[in-house]
């Protein structure tokens, strides 16, 4: 049970995740009856599952939540804030459940009971269905008598059902006598085998009580004539001679009336004597202890593991090149098959460690919810390129810096009022948007709002008042919003009791500068501001191509690969304006030879590695592709560090160094450049 | 005898201790996540019994009685749904559609044996 229990636990979590995202969804268009029902199939799956693992109190909690929705589902109720607000309080307090401990026992049952008396209130005493518990029904104890007929429908069997098995059933209960009745039977030329046409009826002795006979009955009580009657305090079926009387009857009258039977009946009773029968069946549900066991595994045995792969990866390598040179027909096919094996054994090590960006932005979003209701703006809050996968440590670390980010977004950047942004051409709802994308080996994280903008003469005065420079500076832009990161910064005239939480930009920028990150702002006067956040992949391992110009090889990362077109080097060097024709569109290239300052012949043949970069294609000569190559990514360390379309090197198989191009930077690089020419 | 039983859920620790429990019973069990998976595993098989959820994206458990029941092979094999006690309009609903009788959410591991004893042996 232990097992199953933590995977409802896990289960639960991303159910209440998606719970939250459902909720928002549903902020946004409070009609929407397929979110509603989402909601509810959330919470109807949730409460079956706590009640199943023994989390008694979200079982009862979103019992009467889901009431809520149930009535909104029905059309009885409308979706209006405090329903929405209540259930995004839901959503925390059913987080809060899910991790009880035995030391959080008591605080969360008081909570769990107000929380439960709100939405009661909420729901205006509207009767919520009893719950029912596990509990059974308590047996009666003493052996009695019972008559029951059962008439099934003709097609009682076309729903699963065998008739006889209820029989048995019965049988089960205590002592029986059963007589059928096949006077409904026809001729056989006339049978259909899927229709039933006998009845039954039945003497039972039992100690068990009526309910557990109309139990027996429950899943046909719609299919078939089902009567049931207590004949007698006694067990009549315990002699032989009384069966008998009871039997001929039943055989001669099939459609005898109850109280006949009751008639018959009274004589034969003063037989019998009461006895007392024991109690048994014992409560049969065992409380299921509380304990949470999950695997926890220390970062450091995290990154050893991914050393070793690394390492693996590349004596992978060296194989491979050595089965290509000795070409070895026994040895291809098995390092054929490590080199399969060693890349999955990577993806899986990697992606222990990488979640989507997906899974921050609900808090992100409820902030943005919460927070414009606060100050009375109306934000939309967007993402885009949510599934780029960060390290999951690093995302937890992110979390604090972009939630102040985006508060700063709101409460500054968003006018105040919509009129405001009205005049100024825009939208009167705001909107703040994450961005994130890959380039080359970083990831890109942009917070972007559509406000008012930076100040950088607001800035510069602040930052003299608070002695962080010198009247007289000269501060170029980029400078200016820096300041905003220096600590001790606030632009607010006030710090608002949102944004001024005790931590400044500085703090921000701290936080993201022990993840090797960067921030840096950008920002227009009056359209908006944008801070950006660059971070190193944690990745070390990357899908390349490997490609050699002379005797210098370079991998380009197979993601932006486009596409490879071959030209002599007479066509390459006669190229207007440095544009080749890939596919009937012309694209410009860099003749890489020359911007590495490359010496020796160009070949006769050269390659163009058609690469792409949100949209944007650029062409690259090499000598000669060489082929695919996963390449274990070295940095260059500080020496290199202004050279940025390089983003790192790699050893190959035979132990020489390849540079890893960066193409991003690249296109940023060269896209102007005059100077590259053949 | 052991019997060949499908289970279809779209909660996974519900469809683990299900089956974790019908094995233990000596059945043979298959697990399938919404009703359109079920199909799937249907479709040229022979199953004695099918248990299944109500509540499930793509094709839920009342669509998926329904169709079953259009199938020759298993125009008379029982199938169980699982239900809650609060939901009386649905379990009419299921039974309409086809099905043989229902599991009470939440159930111990004898309950959901009991269940399952009502319509195969």
């Amino acid at each position: 049970m232990e097992v199953f229990k933590q995977k409802f636990i896990e289960e639960a979590t991303e159910q209440i995740n998606d719970l939250e995202q459902a909720l928002l969804q549903l902020d946004q268009n409070k009609e929407d009856l397929e979110t509603i029902e989402s909601i509810f199939r959330v919470m109807h799956s949730l409460k079956g599952g706590s009640a199943m693992f023994g989390f008694e109190k979200i079982d009862r909690f979103t019992h009467i939540l889901e009431n809520i929705y149930e009535s909104i589902r029905s059309g009885e109720a409308k979706v209006t804030s405090d329903i929405l607000d209540l259930t995004f309080q839901a959503v925390d307090h059913l987080r809060k459940l899910l991790d009880e401990t035995p030391e959080s026992e008591k605080l969360l049952e008081k909570e769990n009971n107000k929380f439960i008396e709100r939405i009661q209130k909420a729901l205006d005493d509207k009767a919520v269905p009893e719950h029912t518990s596990l509990q059974d029904e308590k047996t009666e104890g003493k052996v009695k008598t019972y008559f029951v007929r059962f008439v099934p429908d003709e097609d009682i069997m076309h729903n699963g059902t065998n008739p006889l098995y209820l029989l048995e059933d019965l049988a089960n209960l205590g002592n029986i006598l059963i007589v059928p009745n096949v006077d409904n039977i026809p001729s056989f030329e006339k049978i259909n085998p899927e229709k039933t046409y006998t009845s039954w009826n039945i003497f039972l002795s039992t100690n068990a009580g009526i309910n557990a006979i109309v139990d027996v009955f429950i899943f046909v009580d719609d299919e078939a004539r089902i009567e049931t009657h207590k004949i007698s305090d006694y067990n009549l079926l315990e002699l032989e001679a009384v069966r008998n009387i009871l039997k001929e009857t039943l055989h001669k009258k099939p459609e005898i009336k109850p109280a006949d039977i009751q008639e018959l009946i009274i004589d034969l009773e003063s037989v019998y004597h009461d006895k007392e029968v024991e109690d048994i069946q014992p409560d049969t549900r065992k409380k299921v202890e509380h304990s949470i066991s999950s695997i926890r595994v220390g970062a450091d045995k995290l990154d050893n593991l991914i050393n070793w792969v690394s390492e693996l990866v590349t004596i992978q390598a060296q194989l491979s090149l050595y089965s290509r040179e000795n070409n070895n027909p026994g040895l291809a096919p098995i390092v054929e098959e490590i080199e399969k094996i060693s890349r999955r054994l990577r993806d899986d090590v990697f992606s222990i460690r990488l979640i989507p960006i997906a899974n921050m932005v609900t808090r992100f979003q409820r902030l943005v919810r919460e927070l414009s209701n606060e100050l009375g703006k109306e934000v939309l809050f967007e993402t885009k390129g949510t599934e780029t996968e960060l390290d999951k440590n690093m995302i937890e670390m992110l979390i604090d810096p972009i939630m102040h980010i985006i508060r700063n977004s709101l409460d500054h950047g968003i006018e105040i009022n919509a009129a405001g942004r009205t005049a100024a051409g825009k939208k009167p709802k705001g909107t703040i948007t994450l961005n994130s994308y890959y380039s080359g080996t970083n990831v890109y994280i942009q917070i972007i709002d559509d406000g008012r903008g930076l100040d950088p003469q607001a800035i510069k005065q602040k930052a003299v008042e608070k002695g962080l420079i010198e009247e007289d500076a000269e501060l170029t832009e980029k400078e200016a919003y820096d300041l905003i990161f220096s600590s001790g910064f606030s632009t607010a005239k006030e710090v608002t009791n949102v944004s001024g939480r005790g931590v400044g930009m500085d703090v921000v920028k701290r936080k993201i500068a022990e993840l090797r990150g960067e921030v840096e702002m950008t920002s227009e006067k009056g359209k908006g501001t944008t801070v950006t956040i660059k971070l190193p992949l944690t990745l070390s391992i990357i899908d390349g191509l490997l490609v050699r110009i002379e005797k210098t090889k370079f991998v380009i990362p197979l993601s932006a690969v486009h596409k490879i077109y071959e030209f002599t080097h007479t066509e390459i060097e006669e190229a207007i304006n440095n544009l080749f024709l890939a596919d009937e569109k012309r694209v410009p290239f860099i003749y890489l030879r020359k911007v590495f300052n490359i010496e020796g012949a160009p070949p006769e043949i050269e390659r163009i590695v058609n690469v792409e970069y949100q949209d944007t294609f650029m062409g690259l000569t090499v000598d000669e592709i060489i082929g695919e190559y996963q390449a274990v990514l070295k940095p260059l360390g500080q020496m290199y560090k202004g050279i940025d379309i390089i983003s790192g090197a790699t050893i190959l198989g035979d132990g020489t160094v390849a540079l890893v191009l960066d193409p991003n930077r690249v296109i940023f690089e060269f896209a102007n450049n005059e100077n590259l020419k053949v | 005898m052991g019997k060949k039983i499908l289970i279809v859920d779209d909660s996974e620790s519900i469809r683990e201790v299900v089956s974790f429990t019908l094995e233990n019973a000596g059945h043979e069990v298959q697990k399938a996540i919404d009703g359109d998976d079920a199909l799937k595993y249907l479709d040229g098989a022979a199953y004695d019994l099918i248990i299944t959820d109500l509540h499930m994206p793509n094709k839920n458990g009342i669509e998926l009685i329904r169709e079953v029941r259009k199938l020759d092979t298993y125009k008379f094999i029982p199938i169980l749904f699982l239900t809650t006690e609060s939901q009386t309009t649905k379990k009419k609903e299921a039974k309409e559609a086809g099905a043989t009788g229902w599991i009470v959410k939440p159930f111990v591991p004898e309950k959901l044996l009991a269940a399952i004893n009502k319509v195969v042996r």
